[in-house]
């Protein structure tokens, strides 16, 4: 008797790993770091020009190893100026879009669920589009009291009533619907558009030319000042998102039995939608919709993983940014000196991954 | 103890339960019994707080009303009848969850081995590794039950009786694992805690309740031991069917009861 305790007891501890994904989740988030390191240095030496951006670093931090060949002024911009800007919002984008698929996934409790394919972006970029057409014009005052912030937090509040409506719609009783928000997210989709073309319609040669590249979704054009304006409230959202993990935690197991386990539900699901919507909001504000980055990722990653989500959502949010870089990369390079705008590279990619993975969970659809 | 009084709950403009009053002690299992659309998980869930009632519930003499999520959650632990993922999680990551609100009351030093050690308690020895949703009904019903002892794996913590509710815990499992799971909440109650359980096995419920309430139409149509309630009129009554209680099959018919069982 005492003996095949001990007995059980010894095979408890060697299977004490079975099933715990943990130390291969926090191994994969030190790979995936190092992955964004390497990613943000050969986005920095790339481009249409010659300039190397590790000799930019590398006079910037240690002048004393400067082997004397001085860096023309004109490289010293494009590496500061130009480069650093695109890939500090490549970054920020990046984990934002992939951050925010993942909880949203979370939050809605089914791994379909992506800002891009239920309306949400569309919402946010409304928003967007509101204020770049009615700007000069009606919401002037606005403008001029809430400055470069006008743009990001507009497309935030278009994310945020997209968010909400989309959620009273597709949840009952606690109980999320695939089908339900998928089709609503469809109606939400195309309301926005339709207000979205009334404002193109409005909209004046310049405004027009603006929209068309703003709407493909691109980094082009990524400033110092753009980052300013977008940063803080993706920034505060990507804060937020690791205190939001154990909740997603529990309410993988539905919204009563993470009552049951201690979690302030309602509460909950507000700050998961609001974080979910300033960080899509702010991404479409600067960048346009960027389409399946908020679905490829978390789903590569949960297989991988494990869909634990205190290494779900920090591993999104580097690979995330690592794979907006690289597809920025290919934009930049495929037609250069043209460019391709990047919301074409992660469609043309993520469409098909999208299709695989509906093939693979088919059964989960259940219209 | 838990205390509930004069629970009504209405859903709409239905009214669901009416005036039904509870208690469970500590030590004990309280069944619900009732047949289907009595209101049997309705009441249960207005005892856990996932429905608004009227009336008034009380856990060890504090007025649930004004308990935050986190402190009752350090006082009961909830299965509910079915749980479906839609995300890969394997069986240990679910059911250390339970230990997510941090007041499992196992000694410092068990807890790293209290996922494994429920999952033996419920039969399912070696299943950690495995993927939730590869899982039967029952299994995955035996891993609920796993996550919720993990969160109250102390029946008393800091001297105070903790609760286990049960939503239908043996419904969808095979005669053994009914009386481990049964075996599991008496050995709770018998350590100090409490149990509600709402239970459809009329035998089982014979064998493990200390207390039965009867629920007919929203209403408590009786509580009370299991001699005292389980009576030839009023089950015929509840249930709308003529049961006689004790009866054997006529002729050579045969019959299991889980009270035969040597466990």
């Amino acid at each position: 008797m005492v003996d095949s305790v001990a007995g059980s007891v010894g095979n408890m501890e060697r299977r004490a790993s079975a099933g715990d994904r943990s130390a291969r989740a926090k191994f994969a988030i030190v790979l995936l770091a190092v992955l964004l390191g390497v990613t943000v240095l050969l986005s920095l030496a790339s481009g249409a020009s010659d300039a190397s951006a590790l000799a930019v670093v590398r006079d910037g931090l240690f002048p004393s190893m400067s082997d004397g060949s001085a860096l023309s002024e004109r490289d010293r911009i494009i590496v500061y100026d130009i480069r650093l800007p695109r890939v500090v919002l490549g970054v920020l984008i990046g984990s934002a879009l992939a951050v925010s698929g993942a909880v949203m996934q979370g939050l809605f409790r089914n791994p379909l669920a992506d800002p891009g394919l239920v309306g949400v972006s569309a919402g946010a970029g409304l928003g967007a589009i509101v204020v770049i057409v009615l700007g000069g014009t009606v919401l002037g005052p606005l403008l001029a009291i809430l400055g470069i912030y006008t743009l990001p937090l507009a497309a935030f509040a278009g994310a945020l009533a997209t968010t909400l409506v989309l959620y009273r719609v597709a949840t009952r009783r606690g109980q999320t619907s695939i089908a339900t928000m998928l089709l609503a997210g469809i109606a939400l989709g195309a309301m926005a558009g339709a207000f979205s073309g009334i404002m193109v319609y409005l909209a004046d040669d310049r405004q027009l030319r603006d929209l068309t590249f703003w709407g493909l979704g691109s980094l082009a054009g990524a400033t110092w000042t753009k980052i300013a304006a977008a940063g803080p409230i993706i920034a505060l959202a990507l804060i937020a998102s690791p205190f939001l993990a154990r909740g997603l935690n529990a309410l993988a197991l539905g919204e009563a039995a993470a009552h049951h386990l201690g979690i302030p539900v309602q509460w909950f699901k507000n700050v998961a939608i609001v974080s979910v919507a300033a960080a899509t909001g702010a991404s479409v504000a600067v960048s346009g919709g960027i389409g399946f980055v908020g679905i490829v990722v978390p789903h590569l990653l949960r297989l991988i993983i494990g869909p634990d989500n205190r290494y779900l959502l920090p591993a999104s949010a580097l690979l995330g940014a690592s794979m907006l870089l690289l597809a920025d990369a290919i934009s930049r390079t495929i037609v250069a000196p043209a460019e391709l705008p990047l919301g074409i590279i992660t469609a043309a990619g993520g469409g098909p991954f999208f299709l695989w993975i509906l093939l693979r969970k088919r059964g989960l659809l259940d219209l | 103890m838990i205390e509930a009084q004069n629970i009504s709950v209405s859903i709409g403009s239905r009214r669901i339960i009416s005036d039904v009053d509870f208690e469970v002690r500590p030590g004990e299992i309280a069944a619900i019994v009732g047949p289907n659309g009595s209101g049997k998980t309705t009441f249960l869930k207005a005892l856990t707080g996932d429905l608004p009632y009227t009336g008034r519930v009380v856990i060890n003499n504090r007025d649930m009303a004004g308990l935050k999520p986190w402190e009752t959650a350090s006082m009961r632990a909830v299965l509910p009848q079915s749980t479906a993922l839609s995300f890969p999680f394997t069986v240990h990551e679910i059911v250390k969850l339970g230990l997510m609100s941090g007041r499992s009351g196992a000694l410092a030093g068990e807890e790293r081995n209290l996922p494994e050690r429920a999952l033996v308690r419920v039969d399912l020895d070696g299943f950690a590794g495995r993927f939730y949703q590869e899982l039967s009904g029952g299994e995955q019903q035996r891993v609920q039950l796993a996550r919720v002892l993990c969160q109250v794996w102390a029946p008393v913590l800091d001297g105070n009786p903790r609760y286990l509710f049960l939503d239908e815990p043996v419904s969808s499992l095979d005669i053994k694992h009914q009386l481990i799971i049964m075996d599991i909440a008496r050995d709770f109650a018998l350590r100090g805690g409490g149990v509600v359980a709402i239970l459809h096995d009329l035998n089982l419920t014979a064998m493990y309740a200390d207390r039965i309430f009867v629920m007919h139409r929203g209403r408590l149509a009786a509580a009370g031991t299991p001699q005292e309630v389980l009576s030839d009129d009023l089950i015929s009554e509840v249930f709308e069917c003529g049961l006689k209680v004790g009866r054997l099959p006529a002729g050579n018919t045969p019959f299991v009861l889980p009270q035969s069982a040597a466990v």
